[in-house]
């Protein structure tokens, strides 16, 4: 078992939350807690990073899906980021592939939308 | 569950001699027969054995249900009996265990073919018309004092045989728990014990049948011995020049004797 | 001991000054032997070996409130005992003494003066004759007032923990029986028989209070159908239990209306998710199907919520997953889309349906998931034999993991036996 950890930092597009170890039923009330605590405003994104992430199971899926909801309540949107093979596979399998939103990495996940990616700024 | 390990059984004597049954009273446990054993051990065959809740006894066997009436006791002596396949037995018992053994040998009549009463008692309690050598008040009072007497009684439960060189009757193997009850145990069998009355149970009685009693027992008085010898068909009764209730310690050798004289007689 | 006085002395005279001072000491008290005796802080008695008083002192007098000439050669020590300790005088003090010769700190009452019952402690040794003889008892009794009043604390006390633990244990086997109850309504007790056809379950729970998220069911819809389900509600505990209870009822009642797996998973969908709005946010996912026995043949048809696919073992040794990509999850979305498949059961065939707990149990030193690849090996490597042989080799496989399976576990096996039955008509349990 290895122990949650969730780090916070700010991104352009809104909180990242870095969440490392397992994520089971024993942790994800932690997860749970510790989103009530972060501000949203309308438009942010609450990007999760998941390259840390050593296990989930059902309790985690679940707690995912709340970070979604708490996102959406508030108006703004929810990623995931860098998520780990099994927990593609359970998305996959659950089809919530294609009820989060996915990406590679922290970096794209982190990327303000209008920004191509070339890099040029928006004036 | 293993009977012989339950009721801590024991025998010993002539493997081919009559089976003599020692039961133990209220008090401690099969090593109250320790003086009288070499005697009977010469001709018989003795089983000794503790109730359970008494003695070595497997505690874990022990329910307060159960041990709350003399039927109880009475059903380890036909268990006891039948683990052993025991056939003809002279069941010895002392105090409330000659009445144990009137209801054993009611339940399992094939099995017993005399009865030793050692110092008995059917009923405690005085009534109009029968001395039993209390009054309710001094049993409630016995009872109560148990009830209370509770850390009193377990420090006294527990006292270490030493070796004893002026008694080398003694043996051996002495054991380390002489007398060493559970002090709730001890309590429901004093319950038990003081406030049964088995007077009715006398009569299904059809074994020849000796009563033994102590010319001088504050627990049974003499009215008492006359009452069992009365009620027994065909019973005999001796008294022996001993004071207390437990014969067999002060006055073993009487006491083996009796016994001994008994059995030959009733063979 | 101290002293009151000085008395000089000379250096060189110290034995002579020591007995002096002795016989002063001794003279100033009055302390004869004898007053020792009688007057000593606890009683003495000397007693016959059967019990009559020979000697007594002044202090066990009057404590019992008694004179010297009734007591002396007329009573016995069993005579100022309370009726309690003359029972147990004759049943354990007596015997003791004679078998060890002495007897240390008995608890007994004596009837004091004024027909109160004194506790004491009593002592008592026996003296023997040169030849050893035993010839009389030597006992000393001390006044065990405070004493008692302590232990009567303590007991007080040890009755008070014992009451507690005794409630709690009471309060324990409700709970546990409780559980048990809840735990029996959230499964089938037996599986049905249905024709033709063999089944075997299992059923497994991590949890310590017995209730946990998996369920499956097996049941008749009419003459001809079945239905089947195997499921998993996220979490642990209680409220995946509740669910579960919801969920089953639902899936059973849904079953007897409509003919299409999907829509009855909808239903299902449409019940849970109205309980995730209202705060307590439980999914499940499910394959649900229905069974047309026809036969030698079965006609499958189901749908899955999210659930990991079902895995069919066939006849000739064969072990292939029944696909159903894209299956969501049960009780989230309003609007969830569920994927159907069908297949057919031949002689020889088994269906098998799992929860996760199976995949995801940890194995190996490196606790790697044990994976939907290592499950489809294995039931190949597993001879055909129909569901009750299949679940009895995962069930081994299962308590093999030890303690890297920490989830619930379900399994529903469905086949036709190889061997049509020897008397037509007879279903194989």
């Amino acid at each position: 078992m290895i122990p949650l950890k969730i780090h916070t930092r700010g991104a352009a597009t809104g909180p990242v939350l870095e969440i490392t170890g397992d994520l089971d039923h024993a942790t994800a009330p932690a997860l749970r807690q510790c989103l009530a605590t972060v501000a949203l405003t309308p438009g942010q994104c609450l990007v999760l990073d998941l390259s840390g992430l050593d296990f989930c199971d059902s309790s985690g899926i679940t707690a995912l899906l709340t970070a979604r909801s708490l996102a959406t309540a508030q108006g703004a949107d929810m990623a995931l980021a860098a998520v780990p093979a099994n927990t593609t596979r359970i998305l996959r399998i659950t089809g919530l592939d294609r009820v989060f939103v996915l990406h590679p990495d922290t970096e794209t996940a982190t990327r303000p939308p209008d920004v191509p990616v070339t890099g040029d700024r928006p004036a | 569950m293993d009977v012989r390990r339950r009721n801590n059984v024991r025998v010993t004597g002539r493997a081919d001699g009559p089976v003599v049954l020692l039961a133990h009273g209220f008090g401690c446990d099969q090593n109250m027969w320790r003086l009288v054993l070499p005697a009977l051990a010469r001709d018989f065959r003795v089983v000794l054995f503790d109730y359970v809740g008494s003695g070595r006894s497997d505690p874990g066997a022990w329910s307060e249900e159960r041990y709350s009436s003399l039927e109880g006791y009475a059903r380890d002596v036909t268990e006891v009996c039948a683990e052993l396949d025991l056939r003809d037995v002279v069941f010895v018992g002392h105090s409330v265990s000659a009445m144990v053994g009137v209801l054993a040998a009611a339940r399992a009549p094939e099995r017993f073919s005399a009865l030793v009463m050692v110092a008995p008692s059917p009923c405690y309690i005085d009534e109009e018309g029968y001395r039993g050598g209390f009054s309710a008040e001094d049993i409630g009072e016995l009872l109560e004092s148990l009830e209370s007497n509770y850390l009193g009684w377990s420090a006294t439960m527990a006292p270490v045989i030493m070796g004893n060189g002026d008694r080398p009757e003694l043996g051996e193997e002495l054991t380390a728990s002489f007398c060493a009850t559970d002090p709730d145990m001890a309590r429901v069998f004093a319950r038990t014990t003081f406030l049964s009355d088995s007077r009715r149970e006398l009569k299904t009685v059809a074994v020849p049948t000796l009563v033994l009693e102590c010319a001088q027992d504050v627990i049974a008085p003499r009215e008492v011995g006359a009452y069992v010898q009365a009620a027994i068909p065909g019973s005999r009764l001796v008294t022996l020049d001993a004071t207390g209730h437990c014969p067999q310690l002060s006055a073993p050798q009487a006491t083996a004797e009796a016994i001994v004289d008994f059995v030959g007689a009733a063979r | 001991m101290c002293r009151t006085d000085q008395v000089p002395n000379e250096p060189s005279d110290r034995d002579q000054d020591a007995g002096a001072t002795d016989a002063a000491f001794t003279s100033l008290l009055e302390d004869s032997a004898e007053e020792l005796y009688e007057q000593a802080p606890c009683g003495y008695l000397s007693t016959l070996m059967d019990g009559t008083i020979a000697k007594i002192n002044n202090t066990l007098l009057d404590w019992l409130g008694l004179p010297r000439q009734r007591v002396v050669g007329r009573m016995r020590f069993t005579d100022l005992l309370s009726v309690g300790g003359k029972l147990y005088h004759e049943t354990h003090f007596a015997p003791m003494l004679r078998m060890n010769g002495e007897i240390n700190g008995i608890a007994l009452e004596i009837k004091a003066a004024g027909g109160s019952r004194l506790p004491v402690l009593v002592t008592s040794k026996v003296k023997t004759s040169s030849d050893g003889e035993p010839i009389l008892i030597r006992t000393t009794v001390f006044d065990a007032r405070d004493r008692r009043t302590y232990e009567a604390e303590l007991l007080r006390r040890h009755r008070e923990a014992e009451e507690a633990r005794r409630q709690a244990d009471a309060d324990r086997a409700r709970l546990q029986e409780a559980l048990e109850v809840l735990q029996q309504s959230l499964l089938p007790a037996t599986l049905p028989a249905v024709p033709g056809m063999e089944a075997a379950s299992y059923y497994h729970t991590a949890s310590p209070d017995l209730l946990g998220g998996d369920f499956y069911d097996l049941f008749p819809l009419d003459g001809t159908r079945w239905a089947f389900f195997l499921g998993d509600v996220c979490g642990k505990g209680p409220k995946a239990a509740a669910v579960t209870s919801l969920t089953r009822y639902t899936l059973r009642g849904a079953a007897m209306h409509d003919r299409d797996p999907v829509s009855v998973l909808r239903t299902l969908n449409a019940v849970l998710h109205e309980r995730y709005n209202s705060g307590d946010a439980r999914y499940c996912t499910s394959i649900f199907g229905f069974l047309e026995p026809d036969g030698d043949r079965t006609a499958v048809q189901l749908a899955s919520g999210g659930h990991p696919s079902a895995l069919i073992q066939r006849a000739d040794g064969s072990a292939d997953y029944l696909p159903t990509p894209g299956g969501m999850l049960i009780g989230i979305l309003p609007d969830a889309q569920f994927t159907t498949a069908r297949t057919v059961l031949s002689r020889g065939d088994t269906l098998l349906l799992y929860t996760d707990g199976l995949t995801e149990a940890r194995i190996g030193p490196g606790r790697d998931l044990y994976g939907e690849d290592a499950l489809r090996d294995f039931t190949r490597a597993q001879p055909p034999a129909g569901p009750q042989a299949l679940v009895a080799a995962l069930t081994t496989l299962l308590t093999g993991f030890g303690d890297g399976l920490d989830d619930d576990t379900a399994l529903l096996a469905l086949g036709i036996p190889a061997t049509p039955p020897a008397a037509v008509g007879d279903p194989l349990a």
